[in-house]
């Protein structure tokens, strides 16, 4: 192991061997693994074994339906939300440092948010019934 | 950095006029007046700046010199006119017309971005801000299924090649350890190290995306063409030459010095744009699918500036922007009042509405590059540009050939508006605006091949 410690210690492109081996060693594992199972696994495939799996009650129709963009447009409200606190975080902790600059800079981030939280209410993407 | 504020601020202003004022036509009248706004506070930028003067805003994240300011006020002038030119039209592709134009001001603060930026990671936030309005835009036709699978490609592309910018951004960091693309310029020829190689050719692969150079040009024949026409026209023009200066910023002032080391490879990227944007661009029977070949071939041409690295080529860069984005926009407005998009539709034009086809025929002209328009002006400067510099005749001779092939598409539009009986069918009346408006766009091209110092001296 002593040439991989070298190895890190040097500033060449020769320091990401064992990055290089690593990559090698996590492809190898999942190939491995499931070229085994492919090959010493029992193969014995019947029409049943074919259709989706539903908590063992034969399956109703196609999978692939439709969904409400809905689920869709709160999903992405949400990560946009989401996000909004995380910048939160790192604010609360300099709240003091970053004084009043800070402060107004947040205070045009939240504005810009809210902002589109106005428009899209106003565009009606929270009305549920249509 | 007034702009970009602005730019931003008005863009919400006409998001928000969108839920209050139902009227389409009002919405795009406050539209083309919040962009005169925005093109006062460019001018506002401009005139405040002295000459030789260099600004740098928010911990030198921008920097701001009067070639990026007057960059940004001549691309604002070519939006305005566009928004005149095609409010109509952009009418007419849905109901969201305010959201429409409130993206196309998103863009310009992406373009103001991209033109001043001094730190890679602003680079990376213009590119985003600049592309991803174009993703909707380029989907906003939504029942159209063209448009949507234009949207579509657009964006899942366009993901993929920003991710390859960030991945170059990544490495030059790894290499340099720093963002800032001033101190690039201390990257020596003789020990760069194999990572900052690979972070320059990264980035430089995902500008060439970014700017439709082949090989990374696929996604552009299928965007352009089931993009809304109005967008594509933007698309190709405004957003096409900001690309272009972001390339040319970053590799001329950071990589300039270590030129050597990547020319040939943007030599050949740029002898692939030529090649592919022209020969294909003669077989297509569309006109607007010719176009998009036509950007690309252009874009060949715009590499050029890229590669020189000198003087010349940032005045040939700043006049190709302008002539090609004035030409285009007006093949464009008068692509859009065409029934049908083909060769075809275009028969007979001339006898129909002789003055539509000499328009036509000017904005066709400049494309090729014949004197007198500012299409030559500017095909003349990235040229001069490429031999000032000396390394690349061989390109210059292949580009002076393409140039010549590319005549062959332009004047397959003009034969068939003069030479073939036909009935050009148009979609829409031209009103007399519409012909003024034209008219206008011919004198710049015309005023632009006569007299580029008048855009070059500033």
């Amino acid at each position: 192991m002593n040439f991989l410690l070298l190895a890190a210690n040097q500033q060449t492109p020769f320091s990401y061997l064992p990055v290089a081996i690593q990559l090698l060693v996590g492809i190898g594992f999942v190939v491995l693994t499931i070229g085994a199972s492919q090959f010493l696994g029992p193969k014995r495939s019947t029409a049943d074994k074919l259709i989706n799996f539903e908590s063992g009650i034969p399956s109703v129709g196609n999978a692939r339906q439709p969904m409400a963009i809905k689920y869709f447009l709160v999903a992405i409200l949400f990560v946009l939300f989401d996000v909004e606190v995380i910048f939160f975080y790192p604010y609360a902790v300099n709240f003091k440092e970053l004084g009043q600059e800070g402060f107004w800079a947040v205070i045009m981030f939240v504005a810009f948010f809210l902002s589109g939280f106005i428009y899209i209410v106003k565009k009606g993407a929270l009305d549920w019934e249509d | 950095m007034k702009a970009i504020i602005a730019a931003t601020v008005l863009g919400v202003i006409l998001m928000f006029a969108g839920l209050f004022v139902k009227e389409k036509k009002s919405v795009a009248s406050l539209a083309v007046f919040l962009l005169f706004v925005l093109l006062g506070v460019n001018i506002w930028d401009l005139v405040t700046t002295a000459p030789n003067e260099t600004l740098s805003f928010f911990n030198n994240m921008l920097r701001v010199d009067r070639y990026a300011l007057w960059f940004n006020t001549l691309m604002t002038g070519c939006t305005l006119l566009y928004a005149l030119l095609v409010s109509k039209e952009i009418q007419r592709v849905g109901s969201h017309v305010a959201e429409y134009f409130a993206l196309i001001c998103f863009i310009l603060c992406g373009v103001y971005m991209l033109s001043t930026y001094n730190n890679v990671l602003i680079l990376f936030i213009g590119i985003e801000i600049l592309s991803i309005p174009q993703y909707i835009l380029a989907g906003s036709d939504k029942r159209n299924l063209k448009s949507s699978e234009a949207s579509l490609k657009y964006f899942l592309m366009g993901a993929f090649s920003t991710g390859i910018l960030l991945m170059g951004i990544t490495l030059l960091y790894g290499a340099t350890g720093t963002f800032n693309i001033i101190q690039y310029t201390f990257l020596q020829s003789d020990m760069l190290s194999p990572m900052a190689l690979a972070g320059i050719l990264f980035l430089m692969v995902a500008f060439a995306f970014k700017v439709s150079a082949a090989p990374m040009h696929m996604w552009t024949p299928d965007v352009y063409d089931g993009a809304p026409t109005p967008f594509t026209a933007f698309m190709a023009t405004i957003v096409k030459a900001s690309a272009f200066v972001a390339f040319m910023r970053l590799f001329s002032v950071s990589f300039g010095a270590i030129s050597s080391d990547w020319m040939m490879v943007l030599a050949i990227i740029t002898a692939a744009t030529l090649f592919v944007g022209n020969i294909t661009a003669v077989f297509q029977q569309s006109v607007k699918r010719m176009l998009a070949y036509s950007s690309i071939a252009q874009a060949g041409f715009m590499l050029f500036a890229v590669l020189a690295v000198n003087a010349t080529a940032w005045q040939g860069m700043m006049i190709y922007a302008v002539a090609y984005s004035v030409a285009t926009i007006g093949m464009f407005a008068v692509l859009m009042k065409m029934k049908d998009y083909t060769y075809d539709g275009f028969n007979g034009l001339a006898k129909k509405d002789p003055m539509l086809a000499a328009f036509t025929t000017v904005f066709l002209l400049s494309l090729a590059g014949i004197p007198l328009t500012g299409g030559f002006m500017a095909k003349y400067f990235v040229l001069l540009a490429a031999v000032e510099q000396g390394k690349m005749m061989w390109l210059v001779i292949f580009a002076l050939f393409m140039a010549a092939v590319s005549a062959y598409y332009y004047f397959r539009v003009i034969m068939a508006m003069y030479f073939k009986q036909g009935n050009a069918e148009l979609n829409t009346e031209v009103s007399a605006t519409d012909r003024f408006l034209l008219a206008i766009t011919v004198l710049l091209v015309i005023v632009l091949g006569a007299a580029p110092n008048l855009i070059l001296n500033i």
